[in-house]
């Protein structure tokens, strides 16, 4: 499960999510600072829990920025990338960058990443790059996975998301594209129409009416990219990317036994040999 | 359509020319200074304002640093701490460095002490950049040199740096490859091309093709063991290894010879010393 989906302190989110069976937990930065005891608390806290930390989310709008505006983002990144190390978290969610600011140019996003996952490595971290849908320049999975394959940097992947391949209708069959060992992250989400009809509705869509896979309305293609990242050879992490206002202001618990039956929901959409019981983190 | 022409990457972008100097950290530093005299260095200057003793022997300068150890837990191992490059120009080298993604190293020198620039290497390790080290040498600055030694005391059996080994975590080694090699400029050995006694991981050639790198993963089946990353071993190079283990024999340094590993006339092991420390000797050219 993901904290963005739960309402109240960090304490209560890992309590509930523990309490639903699961064993990993996908943090955010706002978890951590906003602790009211401060951050050692709540890295304390998330340490005490049991929990695996599945990655730490997130780092916006890095790449293809030059001059101060640049060296703010590199200080950010580091910031991000020390609280994402005292966690024990692995992965660094990192999403296309969405500012006006950024340059379109390949080469200059492809080297900025490069740094990052520079910066990443004495931390043993790994970057995972994902397109959003509203990137400017990058959102879609393809034209992320072609920066990542140039970039070349071993601790330097992809994280796909559904909700955003969903929205862009980005074909699924390009997965088949992907090395599946530079997948970091597999984030799961879906939503309740059938077409989104401008990127303000897009973002609002992603920000505060996401649900579970299994409660929305393209099942069929949330267990299809399953299905194909499972037989791709993908044994990586999945997480429920669920970003719902209702949902914020739900016991705890009651989201969280959402959850738990859309894991089930998950693993009956691809078969029982495929998926073994182990692999049925979120 | 303009065609961007792609021009080679210089093979020694930082103009590396070997190790300057190897600074190890110690809450003994009479021990460990006891044990490297017995390695054949020499104790030649102290620190103006700090617990540091410079120790040399023939090419090799090594650091002992034992300023604010006294809050470490007594009787843990002296670690490496850093490794200093000698480079063309340590500003440009550190700012190339800060530009591909380097952490930059918060200064320690005091007034009027020499600041070297540096960057955050493996675990809690350094690397520095120095570029004073033909015809003056950062020592000068702040050190005090013994009166009664000799400054430049000749190596034992020809002993120089050899190179240093680094353990890391499973699976990490294309991380730490893509750290080496952009960075600094290092080359990757053919799989098999070993030096030494301790032939595993994977091994790296520096740029300017004068000390090597070895990176260790933890051995199969050995989740049980506590392991971290860090810099754990410096090599030596010595052009005939079994001259060379008897006359540290002679000055009583015990090398393993139990098992696989023996001393022959590729290399040899120290036993562990102060509950960490070993030099391995490696047959060498350099």
């Amino acid at each position: 499960m993901d904290t963005i989906t739960l309402a109240g302190p960090l304490e209560a989110k890992l309590r509930a999510v523990r309490g639903a069976g699961f064993t990993q937990i996908m943090l955010n930065a706002t978890d951590i600072v906003g602790h009211p005891e401060g951050e050692a608390a709540a890295v304390k806290v998330v340490r005490a829990s049991g929990l695996r930390v599945t990655g730490f989310q997130v780092l916006r709008d890095f790449e293809g920025l030059s001059g101060h505006l640049h060296a703010y983002k590199v200080d950010v990144a580091k910031a991000m990338l020390e609280m994402c190390r005292a966690l024990g978290s692995r992965v660094l969610l990192a999403c296309s960058s969405a500012s006006p600011h950024s340059s379109q140019e390949v080469s200059l996003i492809g080297k900025d990443l490069q740094k990052l996952a520079m910066l990443a490595v004495p931390l043993n971290i790994r970057i995972a790059y994902e397109a959003l849908s509203w990137g400017r320049h990058v959102n879609e999975f393809p034209q992320a996975w072609e920066i990542v394959q140039e970039a070349d940097r071993a601790n330097l992947g992809l994280a796909l998301d559904s909700f955003h391949i969903l929205a862009n209708r980005t074909e699924l069959e390009l997965l088949q594209e992907i090395d599946p060992r530079k997948v970091f992250l597999v984030q799961l989400s879906d939503f309740m129409w059938q077409e989104i009809r401008s990127p303000e509705e897009r973002i609002d869509t992603a920000r505060h009416s996401r649900v579970f896979p299994g409660e929305g309305v393209h099942s069929a293609q949330v267990a299809e990219m399953v299905r194909q990242l499972d037989e791709m050879g993908y044994r990586g992490d999945y997480s429920f990317e669920v970003f719902n206002d209702d949902y914020r202001q739900l016991p705890l618990p009651v989201v969280a036994e959402r959850a738990r039956r859309s894991v089930k929901w998950v693993t009956d959409q691809v078969s029982r040999r495929s998926l073994p019981p182990r692999r049925k983190h979120a | 359509m303009a065609v961007q022409e792609r021009l080679p990457e210089p093979s020694n972008p930082l103009g590396i020319d070997g190790i300057e100097f190897v600074e190890y950290t110690t809450s003994q530093p009479q021990a460990f200074g006891a044990l490297l005299q017995k390695m054949g260095f020499a104790a030649v200057a102290r620190h103006r304002s700090r617990e540091v003793v410079l120790y040399r022997q023939g090419s090799m300068n090594l650091i002992v640093n034992a300023h604010g150890a006294g809050e470490s837990t007594p009787g843990k191992a002296p670690l490496i701490a850093a490794i200093a490059l000698r480079v063309r120009d340590a500003g440009v080298a550190f700012q190339h460095s800060l530009d591909l993604g380097a952490w930059e190293m918060p200064t320690r020198a005091a007034a009027m002490e020499l600041h070297i620039p540096g960057i955050h290497g493996v675990g809690d390790s350094l690397v520095y950049f120095v570029d004073r080290y033909r015809d003056f040498a950062i020592y000068d600055v702040d050190f005090v040199f013994e009166k009664n030694t000799k400054s430049d005391p000749p190596a034992l059996a020809g002993l120089h740096y050899f190179g240093v080994v680094q353990s890391i975590f499973g699976d990490r080694t294309p991380d730490w490859l893509d750290f080496y090699r952009s960075l600094f400029g290092f080359t990757v050995l053919p799989r098999g091309q070993y030096f030494g006694v301790l032939p595993k991981g994977t091994l790296l050639e520096s740029p300017c093709h004068k000390f090597y790198l070895q990176l260790i993963e933890p051995p199969p089946g050995s989740e049980e063991i506590h392991w971290d990353e860090g810099l754990v071993r410096v090599g030596l190079g010595a052009p005939d290894i079994p001259k060379a283990v008897k006359a540290l024999k002679d000055r009583g340094i015990v090398f393993v010879d139990h098992g696989a590993v023996q001393p022959s006339d590729k290399g040899a092991l120290t036993q562990v010393y102060l509950d960490g420390v070993t030099f391995e000797l490696v047959v060498s050219h350099l």
